[in-house]
């Protein structure tokens, strides 16, 4: 065949090369306005946060000196920090096991009933679906020392009123116990639709070679959830660290500190206290915190499942 | 499989202890709603009175919650408006096109999931502010401004969520279309979006309940004129009021459209809920 | 129209999809070409490049002797019938036929006169308002088909249009394409993996391997003169016996293949071509069809145990321990012999392929097989 003028780089028209080039990049076309606004809401916000952390920075006043890692000394030796650092460790721990724990217990259960399951579920699905602040507010009225549900309950076995949520000694686990109460559905709901996806091979095997319930359970049952349990811890972990609006609106931090959340905490440091450049400091600390949390247990979890 | 008898009935008697437990709080507290104001606080509680409607109205009108309502609907089907038109293209892009570092992104979408919401309102907060001090343009305030930040969580469940929906339909579907005389998007629009449509709009509700309960944010970043709904019941948390069928009213405002959705959206639950993780 | 690609090149780097190595191909004006390999071969991705679903990274492809290379798809006058897509879900058979239509912006009388004409080809006629869900699959493939013929392409491409058919199926609709082909005079390029397939429909087979074109050729040029040691061991079932072995010239001038416990005498026309070789080593093979049960032992004949058989129906497909070689053996039902039982075969000297052990190339100097 003759040389082509078509094949040489310079015989292409224009529109044709621009063509091939709009082929080459298509996916920015589509993907690339959703990262330009993610890049705005959410990098920009951390580097900005990074940055301030590093002045001293307030909403009132316009000197901003450096600081360097001065905000970040100040608030790991803050022992509010401390305290509602550690009252957040609280939390994820009992309300992430006790979650876990009611909430697969309850996806195992559902499995052996067939009448009444989709109604059951239904009921089990509400507390998810509502806002944190209304499951807050309606467990300020159970718990309500003079005409709450409970202590109408306890009064009628003899037990005279309590103010659970004003005493140090029981608030801060009334506000798991709520969490909880919140949040096992969602555990009970993933854990569900993962056994809902089990093959059904193994099981019918394993019966007939009269293995028994509990080897069943263990030695297929767990590996076979191991994603699914690992997705339930997870967003459970990040969604108990972050805990904010139940306590804000049932103890609002008290009494004495002992249900202070970091959010909470952080929150008041910026906005009562007017410390922007410290609670910047502190809001970075949690996120490197909850990152490393995250990333050890996505890890896990890559290991099982292909994303993307 | 089969269950002996006795294990089913514990089951049966377990769950049932479980729904109750769920039930009462929510049933009990949504009466109050209807009570009037003489037997807020009666204790025993009374179970037998004439449902009233009186505090919807003394909430909506005397208390001006309606404005609350009305923010709460500008700012949650704006903020899902926007995270479909820019999230929905986006998914479609992970789905049908790899490239270099899609995958890392894909994961980079998950992580999220996982900031905790004082991570960008504390900076969000300060850059509106400083933003109005330098340039006078306002977005505190503003809905505009609360919608912008609701894409922080709202846009990556779009993506994953509605990823989810274009990978199970094959590309030759568009392909197809394209080789038969249509645009990429011209494709998209015929052919594809027809078939997503339930699954677009499934997303759609499920990301309006996430923008509907928002507290955290809207307490950061709203005033006077973008106050929301939850925002709103929050206020009667002041105890010395013991306002309890007022509060209910508003709760029963704020739950009410949730729950009918969750009726229609069971399915599509896990996925909103997991991020579509698992598939 | 003519088909030709040029040079045509698709690195698989940062895409997932199979890669083409400076492929050349001409594709004649109404014929019925098929690409043929096995799975990740490039025959796809091929196809793809001409109807500009993928971009290739350099070379040109033109359709009668226009330059289509930087056109998009629906610029191309060319039809796609897919694998694992058929029919619009939300449209019933009449729009499914009528949407390439309405892309041209035909009037509504004449989208109307094309789409009963064109659904009466390929009998749907009667199911035009039926949905999706409504069809069984082959006639959904046979929707497929209306919608592609239904522009009057210049010309058609199929991608494995038959593979999620059952068998049946798959041959009823096989006919019908070759049908179509006739009364329509189009360009077909039809992609499959099934070499049966290829064989019954193929005016021109290309076989393909690992982004490479083996060997362009008619349906009986790549069974009977393999180009290569590839094409020999894929094309035909069951497969070529294939073994390897050494060169041996006597002083005399006789040509002997030494395989593992036997020696087999070579006809001359294998001579020319050694003088391509660069070792001795090859692969010989011959075809099961190619071996005959003879009653005694003779010239090129060895005894062999019958291992197993498989029926076929008329024929016998024998499988037979030769010297710890397993030669599969097709012989007619009546013939065959039972499981346990020693046989002798013969292997005809005019039906035995021999390739050179590193390039695995044939040694038949035949120029048309040699040629693509």
């Amino acid at each position: 065949m003759k040389p082509d003028v078509a094949t040489q780089p310079g015989g292409q028209s224009l529109s044709r090369r621009v063509y091939s080039l709009t082929q080459r990049h298509r996916h920015w076309f589509f993907i690339g306005p959703a990262l330009l606004i993610l890049l705005t809401v959410v990098i920009y916000p951390i580097v900005f946060s990074t940055g301030v952390s590093l002045f001293r920075v307030t909403f009132a006043s316009t000197s901003r000196p450096f600081v360097g890692l001065q905000n970040f000394e100040r608030m790991l030796g803050n022992d509010d920090f401390l305290q509602s650092a550690y009252n957040t460790l609280y939390y994820v721990v009992f309300s992430v096991s006790g979650s876990f724990l009611l909430g697969f217990g309850a996806a195992l259960l559902i499995r052996r009933i067939s009448r009444g399951r989709n109604i059951l579920r239904l009921v089990l699905i509400i507390p998810i679906t509502m806002a944190p602040i209304v499951v807050g507010l309606m467990w300020n009225w159970m718990l309500d020392p003079l005409f709450g549900l409970i202590n109408w309950f306890l009064g009628l076995l003899g037990i005279p009123g309590q103010t659970l949520l004003a005493q140090a000694s029981t608030a801060r686990l009334m506000v798991v116990l709520v969490d909880i109460w919140q949040w096992y559905p969602l555990v009970f709901l993933i854990i569900e639709a993962g056994m809902a996806t089990l093959p059904r091979a193994p099981y019918e095997s394993a019966r007939l070679e009269g293995v028994s319930s509990w080897m069943i359970f263990r030695r297929i049952t767990l590996p076979l959830l191991r994603p699914v349990i690992l997705v339930a811890l997870l967003l459970r972990t990040v969604d108990a660290f972050r805990t904010f609006d139940i306590v804000r609106v049932m103890t609002d931090g008290g009494p004495a500190l002992t249900t202070e959340t970091l959010s909470l905490y952080l929150y008041r440091t910026a906005f009562t206290f007017n410390k922007l450049s410290r609670a910047a400091a502190g809001s970075i600390l949690m996120l490197l915190v909850i990152g490393l949390i995250s990333a050890m247990m996505f890890r896990f979890l890559y290991k099982d499942i292909e994303v993307g | 499989m089969v269950v002996p008898v006795r294990e089913r009935a514990l089951s049966y008697a377990i769950l049932t202890a479980m729904a109750v437990l769920v039930l009462i709080p929510v049933l009990a507290g949504s009466l109050t709603a209807f009570k009037p104001q003489i037997i807020w606080i009666s204790s025993p509680p009374v179970w037998f009175f004439e449902p009233t409607l009186e505090n919807f109205e003394f909430v909506l009108i005397t208390r001006q919650n309606w404005l609350h309502l009305r923010n709460s609907l500008i700012i949650s089907i704006g903020s899902v408006v926007i995270a479909l038109v820019l999230g929905v293209p986006a998914a479609y892009g992970f789905a049908r096109f790899r490239f270099r570092g899609s995958k890392g992104l894909m994961q980079w979408l998950i992580s999220l999931r996982m900031i905790p919401p004082i991570v960008v309102g504390l900076p969000f907060y300060a850059m509106f502010l400083f933003l109005e001090r330098a340039t006078g343009l306002g977005l505190r305030d503003t809905h505009f401004g609360l919608i912008l930040t609701y894409q922080t969580f709202l846009l990556p469940l779009v993506i994953w969520m509605m990823r989810g929906y274009f990978v199970e339909l094959p590309a030759a579907m568009e392909e197809s279309a394209m080789v038969e005389g249509y645009t990429r998007i011209g494709a998209l629009r015929r052919v594809v979006l027809p078939v997503v449509w339930p699954g677009i709009v499934a997303t759609a509700l499920l990301n309006f309940i996430f923008a509907w309960n928002e507290f955290f944010l809207a307490l950061i970043l709203a005033g006077n004129n973008t106050s929301t709904l939850p925002m709103a019941a929050g206020t009667y948390v002041v105890r010395a009021r013991v306002e309890w069928g007022n509060l209910f009213a508003v709760n029963l405002i704020i739950m009410m459209p949730v729950i009918v959705l969750t009726i229609f959206l069971r399915q599509q639950l896990v996925k909103g809920l997991t991020f579509g993780i698992l598939e | 129209m003519k088909v030709v690609l040029k040079e045509l090149v698709k690195d698989f780097k940062s895409t997932d999809t199979v890669a083409v190595n400076r492929i050349n191909l001409e594709i004649d004006q109404g014929e019925l070409a098929v690409l043929l390999g096995p799975s990740g071969c490039g025959k796809t991705t091929t196809l793809r490049m001409i109807a500009g679903l993928e971009q290739p990274d350099s070379g040109r492809i033109y359709i009668a002797e226009r330059d289509i290379t930087d056109l998009a798809p629906k610029d191309r006058r060319v039809a796609m019938v897919f694998q694992n897509f058929s029919m619009y879900p939300t449209m019933n058979v009449y729009d499914n036929i009528a949407f390439p239509l309405h892309a041209i912006k035909m009037d509504r009388k004449e989208i109307d006169r094309t789409v009963r004409e064109v659904a009466r080809l390929v009998n749907i006629d009667q199911l035009l308002e039926r949905g999706l869900r409504q069809v069984s699959g082959g006639e959904a493939q046979r929707v497929a088909l209306a919608r592609a013929m239904v522009r009057r392409p210049e010309v058609f491409l199929m991608d494995e249009p038959l593979s999620n058919l059952d068998a049946k199926l798959r041959v009823q609709l096989r006919t019908e394409i070759k049908r179509l082909h006739q009364d329509t005079g189009t360009t077909f390029i039809f992609v499959t993996h099934d070499q049966e397939e290829a064989m019954t429909l193929g005016d021109k087979i290309i076989v393909m391997n690992r982004g490479d074109i083996q060997q362009v050729g008619t349906p009986h040029e790549v069974f009977f003169t393999p180009r290569n040691a590839f094409v020999a061991n894929f094309v035909g079932t069951p497969s070529m016996n294939m073994l390897p072995g050494s060169l041996r010239i006597e002083e005399s001038g006789r040509l002997f293949v030494v395989l593992p416990g036997f020696e087999l005498e070579l006809p001359r026309r294998f001579a020319a071509g050694l003088r391509m070789m660069t070792s001795h080593h090859v692969i010989w093979g011959i075809r099961p069809e190619a071996i005959k049960l003879v009653p005694a032992i003779g010239d090129n004949c060895v005894p062999g145990l019958v291992e197993l058989v498989e029926a076929l129906g008329s024929r016998d497909l024998m499988f037979v321990r030769v010297h710890d070689q397993l030669f599969g053996v097709i012989v007619d039902a009546l013939d065959s012999v039972p499981v346990g039982e020693t046989c002798s075969l013969h292997f005809d000297g005019a039906h035995m392929h021999l390739f050179d052990a590193d390039s695995e190339l044939s040694l038949l100097l035949d120029e048309k097989a040699n040629g693509a």
